[in-house]
């Protein structure tokens, strides 16, 4: 264990040492008048000697030490090496804890869950990483720690690849009967709606071709294609808005209740946010921005919705391109099973973090001004002179 | 009852009062007073002390002539025995600022409540032995004066006359100690208690011991003028000629005291010098002490 100061030059901050030293002097050189008859045969000497000396000792080293106490509180203390070097035991929550208390006697068992709580403790529901957890507790455990966790045998919110520690993980896998959630069902494929200004019929064709690709190719489905007049249905999730000049306050409503717009090029909006590049083409340029938009979305294309303008318009990619900006993207998968996800070695090693004295020594001062209030007010004490 | 020196309701402490028996007030000097007492006394007269015999003159009383002697020598001598007379003592008390002065160890004892103990208890020896006694206070505002006399009623007046002295003032002038020429009587004994320090009470010491009167001293010293205990800072005051000195007390320590006892020792030999006998008391000492060293048995051995 060695100690260490974050800020040394508040050390400086000693030389306060000073001000009670030389207050008590200055308070001792002051003259008691003293009724003295024998005047005749007292002579001052030519030269008074003036000896240091100090009286009320233990008052005197109290001051002095709170002091300094607080000087060190500037210079903000830590401590090197005061961690605990025996083995950790950590259980991921949801597992009986028992197998984990017989690792070892002295070994200490906490939950792997935010702020690692002691086994005794009930761990909070919680769906963090426990890739993530473990990296945390790798990182704050001396490198001799040997770490056993414990695991189910189905892990949820794993990275996407095997997670590399700086030490050797004890891996135990206890079998656990898995939750029975529901599967995810297939998502079903997006549909738009599209309305257009009448001269801008011509671009229609693009956004229904790209529409009908996306539905299963058996489906017999249709494309609601209608002018810009025409009322939309309730449950429209996507609109394409193909129209020059202001959006109606209507569709604007729309919108921001949770649905998501698609613009033209001329198309105007009040209150516009500001525009994020979702799809750009080789060159760098954005074809279509994006943007939150109340609880909804609002996206607009760059280029008018020709060929001659935007030859993505004929890339076979094109309803691809269209639909992954019209989505956000699906979650990756991130279930594993256990015995695949024992974590490799190699990882990198990070300098423990020191111990902060701060709140040890704040406690110290306030028990030696206590100490100091009370050898000052006793009734021990002698008259000041 | 608040100043200085009248704190003390009875002079005499009882332990005190238990210890004066043993003691009797002496004189080196025969006094030749009318009446009986217990001095000796230059007067031929009826009395146990065998003076002298003489010849017989008409007129003498027949009884006093020693007949186993007329046996011897057939002719007539008359014995004749000192007469014992009593004694007229004077207290004389130094009232002056300094005698005010008390230890920081024993608050309200002062120079001057210890001389009022001292007059006291040789009021009481006085008293038992039928002695005359009378007090003298001595400050520069004017002597106070109790003429001698005998009795319980004059130790009332006398006690009386103590309560009421405080210390203030410095030792009077030459001048208003005239009263003392014209009242002390050759031959009185006269007890000045007083710290000692004015040259001028030195003076009406040696004086009145070479006009044949017979001058005891008791010097009252407060203990911090024998130890000097002084330590740090001090602003040393007097109070009778309003003179300070500054100075710290340890360094000045082993300087004070060296010159104090030297003059204490210059002091003691004037004393000696003139035959005034003296004694030395610490107010941190039983109130008997000097007294003891004064009217102790050496002395008292030739009054047994």
């Amino acid at each position: 264990m060695s100690l260490a100061f974050l800020i040394p030059a508040a050390l400086a901050a000693l030389a306060a040492l000073l001000l009670p030293l030389l207050i008590h002097l200055a308070r001792r050189s002051e003259q008691r008048p003293t009724a003295f008859a024998a005047l005749r045969w007292l002579r001052q000497k030519p030269k008074p000697r003036h000896r240091i000396r100090f009286d009320e000792w233990p008052l005197l080293i109290v001051r002095l030490l709170l002091i300094a106490l607080m000087a060190l509180l500037l210079a903000r203390p830590v401590l090197h090496g005061g961690e605990a070097h025996t083995p950790y035991v950590a259980v991921a929550p949801g597992i009986d804890p028992a197998p984990a208390r017989g690792v070892s006697a002295r070994a200490r068992v906490h939950w792997l869950a935010p702020g690692f709580p002691s086994i005794d403790a009930a761990p909070g529901m919680t769906n963090a990483s426990l890739a993530s957890l473990l990296r945390e507790l790798d990182a704050t455990l001396p490198d001799d720690v040997k770490l056993t966790v414990f695991v189910p045998q189905r892990i949820d919110h794993a990275d996407g690849r095997r997670i590399a520690l700086s030490r050797e993980v004890d891996w135990r896998i206890v079998p656990v009967a898995p939750p029975t959630d529901a599967m995810r069902k297939a998502v079903p494929p997006p549909a738009m709606v599209v309305r257009h200004a009448t001269e801008r019929a011509a671009a229609t064709r693009y956004l229904r071709a790209a529409a009908l690709a996306w539905q299963p190719p058996d489906s017999g489905a249709k494309v609601d294609v209608a002018s810009i007049e025409q009322p939309l249905s309730p449950n429209t999730k996507r609109l394409a808005w193909i129209s020059a000049g202001s959006v109606p306050g209507n569709i604007r409503e729309w919108a921001r209740s949770g649905g998501t717009l698609l613009l033209d090029v001329d198309a105007k909006i009040e209150d516009a946010p500001a525009w994020t590049p979702l799809w750009r083409d080789e060159a760098g340029d954005a074809l279509v921005e994006g943007a939150a938009y109340g609880r909804g979305r609002v996206l607009r294309f760059t280029r008018s919705l020709a060929p001659q303008a935007m030859p993505q318009l004929l890339d076979p990619t094109f309803p691809q391109q269209l639909r992954a900006a019209l989505e956000p993207p699906a979650a990756a998968p991130s279930r594993v099973a256990a015995a695949e996800y024992k974590p490799l070695t190699g990882g990198p090693t990070f300098a423990i973090a020191p111990r902060d004295l701060q709140p040890w020594l704040a406690l110290l001062i306030a028990l030696v001004f206590l100490l100091e209030r009370w050898l000052a007010t006793s009734s021990r004490r002698a008259v000041a002179p | 009852m608040t100043s200085p020196g009248t704190r003390i309701a009875d002079f005499i402490p009882p332990a005190v009062r238990a210890r004066l028996k043993d003691l009797r007030l002496t004189s080196r000097r025969a006094v030749g007073l009318q009446g009986l007492g217990l001095h000796h006394s230059r007067s031929r007269g009826a009395g146990l002390e065998f003076a002298q015999y003489r010849a017989y003159e008409p007129g003498d009383e027949l009884r006093q002539i020693d007949w186993k002697l007329y046996a011897r020598s057939d002719r007539f001598f008359v014995r004749e025995a000192e007469r014992e007379s009593p004694l007229a003592a004077w207290l004389l008390i130094d009232a002056s600022a300094s005698m005010a002065q008390e230890d920081k160890a024993r608050p309200g004892w002062s120079r001057l409540s210890a001389a009022k103990g001292l007059a006291a208890c040789i009021a009481e020896l006085a008293l038992r032995q039928g002695d005359r006694f009378g007090l003298v206070a001595l400050r520069d505002d004017g002597v106070r004066l109790l003429a001698p006399g005998a009795g319980l009623r004059q130790r009332d007046r006398f006690l009386l006359e103590l309560h009421g002295l405080e210390a203030r003032g410095q030792w009077p002038s030459p001048e208003k100690l005239r009263p003392l020429w014209e009242r002390i009587g050759a031959g009185d004994l006269v007890v000045l208690l007083s710290d000692g320090f004015d040259e001028g009470s030195i003076e009406v010491m040696t004086r009145l011991a070479a006009a044949r009167r017979e001058v005891l001293t008791v010097r009252i010293l407060t203990a911090e003028e024998r130890d000097f205990p002084f330590s740090g800072g001090h602003r040393f005051h007097d109070p009778e000629t309003d003179e300070e000195l500054l100075g710290d007390g340890a360094a000045m320590r082993a300087d004070f005291i060296a010159r104090f006892t030297q003059a204490r020792r210059e002091l003691d030999a004037r004393l000696d010098a003139s035959g005034i006998r003296h004694a030395e008391y610490v107010l941190d000492q039983p109130l008997d002490l000097p007294l003891r060293r004064l009217f102790g048995a050496r002395d008292a051995a030739e009054y047994a």
